[in-house]
C-alpha cells in the first residue's frame, strides 16, 4: 500500500528485517549499516521472548535476525526455526569474550552469536543503609513498601530459591512450594511487582529498593548516583541474548553480515555506551572509556560472576506448576 | 404481501456485509480457539496433540473463580461509576445545541494518544512523590504520602477513565432524540427539574444507557492492562490471567480455555438480559 | 439546574484531560526521568527526525480511517436490518466479539491468517490490520445505532410507503438522515478504538505495518521517555485544530 512512498521509496536496495529488544541499539548503529553496505533494514522490537516466538513459530514471519536468550536456542532449534551459522561469514567471531566462545548453549556457535548479557539483582537507595547485599534483605520490615520486585514469575520465585540456598533452576516440588511460601510472606513487604516503571521510582525516590536487571539499574545509576547495585550473596541468574538466522529468512548472506557487522569492536562498544548493557564482545570493552569498563554493575568481577547461574530450560510439568503458584502468590 | 417481502429483501442485503465479517473475522477464529482449548501446551508457546478436556476441568478451581468473581464486581463497580459520572455529561451535551459536536469532540480527544502514555500520566499524578501527594502535602494537609496507587481504587479509577467515553457516546445517541417538547410538557404541567429527569428523561434513554452498560461492564472484564499498570500486579483479573496464559506462562490451551469460559458465561447472562426484556437490544 | 449541569461538565473534562496537561507539561522537560530539570525542546526536535515514527503515524491514519469507514457502513446496515427483525446467532457473535479478550482475537487471528496463507501466498501487512481492526469495532457501531434506532417508531417509514416510496428509498430519505448523529457518534467510537489498538495489531501486523501504538507501547515499555509524551502532546494539538477547523467548515 502507499506506505512505501512514504518511506522514501527504496526499491532496488536489498532488504533485511531485523527483530531486536528494545534498547539493544545506538542511534546510528542501523543508520551506518544501511549506508555502508547500501541496503535498507527494517529494525522493530519487542519486550519479550514471547512475543518474538508467538510470531517466529509460524514459520512466515518475515523476520530475518532475531535474538532470543539464550534458554530459548533449543526449543528452537527443536522446531526447526533456526538457520545453522555460517563462520566463514563472521570474521569476527573471535571479537568475542573467551567465555562466549563456547557458551554452554551452543558449544561450537553452531546457531548463534552471544551479543548482549546480564544478570539480576537488588537496586538500592543508599540512604537505605546498611546496604542490602543478599536476597534474604528483601525480607526486611524496614523495607516494607518500600520495595519492588519484578513482575516475572521465574525471577521472583528464583529469588526466592536463592534465598532458601537453593539453586535458581529448581524443578523439585517441594522447593518450589517452599519458595511460594517465601514469595507469599514476603507480599505485604512488597509495594508492586514491576518490570520497567521501577527504575523512575528509584530515581525519584518513591521507592528505597527494587528486585532489578543491572542494566535498567545503570540506567538509574546514571540518573541518580545515590544509587547503588548489589550482586547478591547467594548468588544470582544470568541471561544472554544472541543473535540468530531465523531457517525462513531468504537473505542468508545478508543476515550474515550483519551480525558479523555489530561483532565489530567499534559498533559494539557505541551499543554499550548508549544502552548501559554489557556486551558479550571483549575486544570492545577495551574500547569503553575507562569509567565504563571498570563499571562493576555492568562488569562484575570475576569473584563475583562466580556466584552466577545461567537460567535453564524448564520442562513442561514444572512450567505449569510455576504459573499456578505466581497465579496463587498474585491472588494472595 | 409487497411489503413484508420488500423488508425482508432489504433486511437480508443490510445483515449480509455483516454476516461476512463475523463468519470469516470472527467465527473462524473462534472456532480455533476452542480447537486450541482442546489441544495440549507446546513446551515454548504454541500448541500441540494430544486432544484433552483437562484445560476446562482445571476451570473448576476455587483459585480461578475467585478470579472471575474479583473481575466481575470490578467490571460492574466501573459500569455503574461510568453511569453516574457520563449520563450528565451526555445530558450536557445534548442540550448545548450548536456546540455539541465541539463537546463530543472534547469528549474523544484525549483517546486520540495512546491509553498507555495517559495511564503512565496518571502514575505520575497518584504516586507517593507524584503531583498530588506533593501538592498536598506543600498544603500542609496530609504529612506522610497517601497511597494512591498500587490498590483497587486505583484500579477502578483507572477502568473508569478508560472507558467513560464507552458510556457517554450511546447515551448521547440516545437524549439526542429527546424531544425538548415532552421536557416542556412536564414543565408545563408544574413538575420541577429533577423530578422531570427521574420520570420522564431517564427512562426514554433507557436503551442508551443498556448500550453504554454494555459496552463498559464487558470490556471491563477482559481489561489487562490498567489492573497491570495502576495495581502494580498486585492482583490477578482475569484479562491478566488470560494475557499471562499467552505470554509469560506459555500455556495457549488453558488461556484459550479460560477465554472460551469466559466468553460462555457472558453469553448466557447476555441472554438471560434479552430474555427478561421484551424488547432486545439488537 | 442548566449551570450545575455546565459546572459539571466541566469537572468531568477537567478529569479527562489532565492526563494530556500533564504529559504536555513533560514534553518541554530537559531530563528523560519524571523529575523536572529545566525546559527544552529536544524531544520535539527527536521526533522530526524520526522517519519511523512518521511511517507509523501514517500507517495508523491510514488504518483507523479504512476500517472506520467499514465498520461505520457493515454495523449500520447490520443494526438497521436487526431492528427490522432479530437474528440471535448474528447479535450473540457480535456480543461475544466484545468479551473475548484482545489477546485472544489476536493470536487466533494470526493463526487464521498464517494457516489461509499457505494457500493464498500473501503475507501479514496493512490489509489484515484493517480486516482485524473491523472485525472488533463492528459490534460497538452496532449497539451505539440500534441504541438510537430503538427510539425510533417505524410509522414514518410506513407513511413513506403508503406515499408510493420504496423501503429502500424509505431507509435512504426518512430514518437515514434521521440516524445521522447517532451515526457520528459510533463512528467516532470505532474511529477511537482503532486508533489506539495495541495488541490485535501487533499480533496480525506485517513487518512493515508498524503502527503509532506499537511504536509508543515499545518505548514507553523501555521508560516513558519524554518523546512519547512529545508526540502525545503534537496529536492533541493536531486533531484539537481539526476539530476546530471541522466547526468552522461546518457553519460557514
Amino acid at each position: 500500500m502507499g506506505v512505501a512512498g512514504l518511506a522514501g521509496c527504496a526499491r532496488g536496495r536489498p532488504r533485511l528485517n531485523v527483530y531486536n529488544w528494545s534498547n539493544y541499539l545506538a542511534p546510528d548503529t542501523v543508520a551506518n549499516f544501511e549506508r555502508e553496505f547500501g541496503v535498507r533494514v527494517r529494525y522493530a522490537t519487542y519486550e519479550s521472548n514471547e512475543e518474538m516466538l508467538a510470531k517466529v513459530l509460524g514459520g512466515n514471519s518475515g523476520w530475518d535476525v532475531v535474538f532470543p536468550t539464550h534458554n530459548r536456542i533449543q526449543p528452537m532449534r527443536q522446531y526447526g526455526l533456526l538457520a545453522p551459522l555460517d563462520h566463514a561469514r563472521l570474521p569476527n567471531l573471535p571479537n568475542l569474550e573467551a567465555r562466549f566462545q563456547s557458551p554452554p548453549w551452543d558449544p561450537r556457535l553452531e546457531y548463534c552469536v552471544p551479543y548482549m548479557w546480564g544478570a539480576t539483582g537488588i537496586a538500592y537507595n543508599r540512604s537505605a543503609a546498611p546496604a542490602p547485599a543478599a536476597w534474604a534483605d528483601l525480607w526486611s520490615a524496614r523495607f516494607k513498601g518500600r520495595l519492588t520486585m519484578l513482575d516475572d514469575p521465574e525471577e521472583v520465585l528464583g529469588a526466592c530459591l536463592l534465598k532458601l540456598q537453593l539453586s535458581y533452576n529448581s524443578t523439585d516440588d517441594a522447593s518450589l512450594r517452599r519458595a511460594e511460601h517465601e514469595a507469599i510472606a514476603q507480599k505485604p513487604l512488597v509495594r508492586a511487582y514491576l518490570n520497567a516503571e521501577y527504575r523512575d521510582q528509584l530515581v525519584a525516590g518513591d521507592i528505597l529498593v527494587a528486585h532489578s536487571w543491572a542494566t535498567t539499574a545503570q540506567q538509574a545509576i546514571d540518573a541518580a548516583p545515590q544509587l547503588g547495585f548489589a550482586y547478591p550473596a547467594e548468588g544470582f541468574p544470568l541471561y544472554g541474548d544472541n543473535a540468530v538466522v531465523l531457517r525462513e529468512s531468504g537473505r542468508a548472506e545478508l543476515a550474515h553480515e550483519f551480525i558479523n557487522y555489530l561483532l565489530r569492536a567499534p559498533v559494539a562498544a557505541a551499543i554499550v555506551q548508549t544502552s548501559r548493557t554489557a556486551t558479550a564482545n571483549g575486544a570492545a570493552q577495551a574500547l569503553l572509556p575507562e569509567a565504563l569498563r571498570r563499571n562493576t554493575t555492568l562488569f562484575p568481577t570475576a569473584e563475583t560472576l562466580a556466584r552466577g547461574q545461567w537460567i535453564g530450560t524448564m520442562p513442561s510439568a514444572t512450567q505449569r506448576l510455576r504459573d499456578r503458584m505466581w497465579t496463587e502468590i498474585k491472588s494472595a | 404481501m409487497k411489503t413484508a417481502s420488500g423488508w425482508e429483501r432489504l433486511r437480508a442485503w443490510f445483515l449480509l456485509p455483516a454476516w461476512i465479517w463475523m463468519a470469516v473475522l470472527f467465527a473462524a477464529p473462534f472456532a480455533i480457539v476452542i480447537v486450541y482449548s482442546l489441544l495440549t501446551r507446546g513446551a515454548y508457546g504454541g500448541v500441540g496433540l494430544p486432544w484433552t478436556i483437562e484445560n476446562y476441568q482445571r476451570l473448576a478451581d476455587p483459585l480461578y473463580l475467585g478470579i472471575v468473581l474479583r473481575s466481575f464486581v470490578m467490571a460492574a463497580a466501573t459500569t455503574a461509576i461510568c453511569l453516574m459520572l457520563g449520563f450528565p455529561l451526555a445530558l450536557f451535551i445534548s442540550r448545548a445545541g450548536s456546540r455539541k459536536n465541539i463537546y463530543l469532540q472534547l469528549v474523544i480527544l484525549p483517546f486520540w494518544t495512546s491509553f498507555l502514555v495517559r495511564l503512565y500520566a496518571w502514575l505520575f499524578l497518584l504516586r507517593d512523590t507524584g503531583l498530588i501527594n506533593t501538592a498536598l502535602q506543600h498544603l500542609g494537609l496530609i504529612h506522610d504520602p497517601l497511597p494512591l496507587l498500587y490498590n483497587d481504587g486505583a484500579v477502578l479509577l483507572g477502568l473508569v477513565y478508560g472507558y467513560l467515553p464507552f458510556m457517554v457516546l450511546p447515551v448521547y445517541a440516545t437524549l439526542e432524540r429527546l424531544d425538548p417538547a415532552l421536557v416542556e410538557a412536564a414543565a408545563d404541567l408544574g413538575a420541577k427539574p429533577w423530578p422531570t429527569l427521574l420520570h420522564v428523561v431517564l427512562p426514554l434513554s433507557a436503551p442508551g444507557i443498556r448500550a453504554g452498560s454494555i459496552l463498559v461492564f464487558i470490556p471491563a472484564l477482559g481489561a489487562y492492562l490498567t489492573p497491570d499498570l495502576l495495581g502494580g500486579g498486585r492482583t490477578v483479573l482475569i484479562g491478566n490471567l488470560v494475557q499471562n496464559q499467552f505470554t509469560t506462562a506459555r500455556d495457549w490451551p488453558f488461556g484459550a480455555a479460560l477465554s472460551v469460559g469466559l466468553m460462555a458465561l457472558v453469553g448466557v447472562l447476555v441472554l438471560l438480559m434479552l430474555r427478561s426484556e421484551r424488547e432486545g437490544l439488537v | 439546574m442548566k449551570r450545575w449541569l455546565g459546572l459539571y461538565a466541566a469537572a468531568v473534562y477537567l478529569f479527562l484531560h489532565v492526563p494530556l496537561v500533564i504529559l504536555a507539561v513533560f514534553s518541554f522537560n530537559s531530563s528523560r526521568f519524571t523529575v523536572w530539570q529545566g525546559f527544552s525542546l529536544t524531544w520535539y526536535r527527536a521526533i522530526f527526525h524520526d522517519q519511523q515514527l512518521a511511517e507509523s503515524a501514517w500507517n495508523s491514519v491510514i488504518i483507523a480511517v479504512a476500517a472506520t469507514i467499514l465498520s461505520t457502513i457493515a454495523g449500520t446496515l447490520c443494526a438497521y436490518g436487526l431492528w427490522k427483525r432479530g437474528a440471535t446467532l448474528l447479535s450473540g457473535s457480535l456480543y461475544l466479539s466484545l468479551v473475548t479478550p484482545e489477546i485472544v482475537m489476536g493470536i487466533s487471528l494470526l493463526a487464521l491468517f498464517q494457516w489461509s496463507f499457505r494457500w493464498l501466498h500473501w503475507r501479514l501487512g496493512l490489509h489484515t490490520v484493517i480486516l482485524a481492526h473491523v472485525a472488533f469495532s463492528i459490534a460497538y457501531v452496532v449497539i451505539v445505532i440500534a441504541a438510537r434506532l430503538r427510539t425510533f417508531s417505524p410509522a414514518l417509514e410506513e407513511a413513506a410507503l403508503d406515499l408510493g416510496a420504496t423501503e429502500w428509498q424509505a431507509f435512504r430519505y426518512v430514518t437515514l438522515p434521521a440516524l445521522l448523529p447517532g451515526i457520528v457518534a459510533a463512528a467516532l467510537l470505532a474511529l477511537t478504538v482503532s486508533f489506539d489498538d495495541y495488541v490485535i495489531t501487533s499480533m496480525v501486523a506485517g513487518v512493515d505495518s508498524e503502527t503509532l501504538p506499537m511504536v509508543i507501547y515499545a518505548m514507553a515499555r523501555r521508560g516513558a521517555s519524554p518523546v512519547i509524551n512529545a508526540i502525545s502532546a503534537l496529536i492533541v494539538v493536531v486533531f484539537g485544530a481539526l476539530v476546530l477547523l471541522s466547526e468552522r467548515v461546518r457553519e460557514a
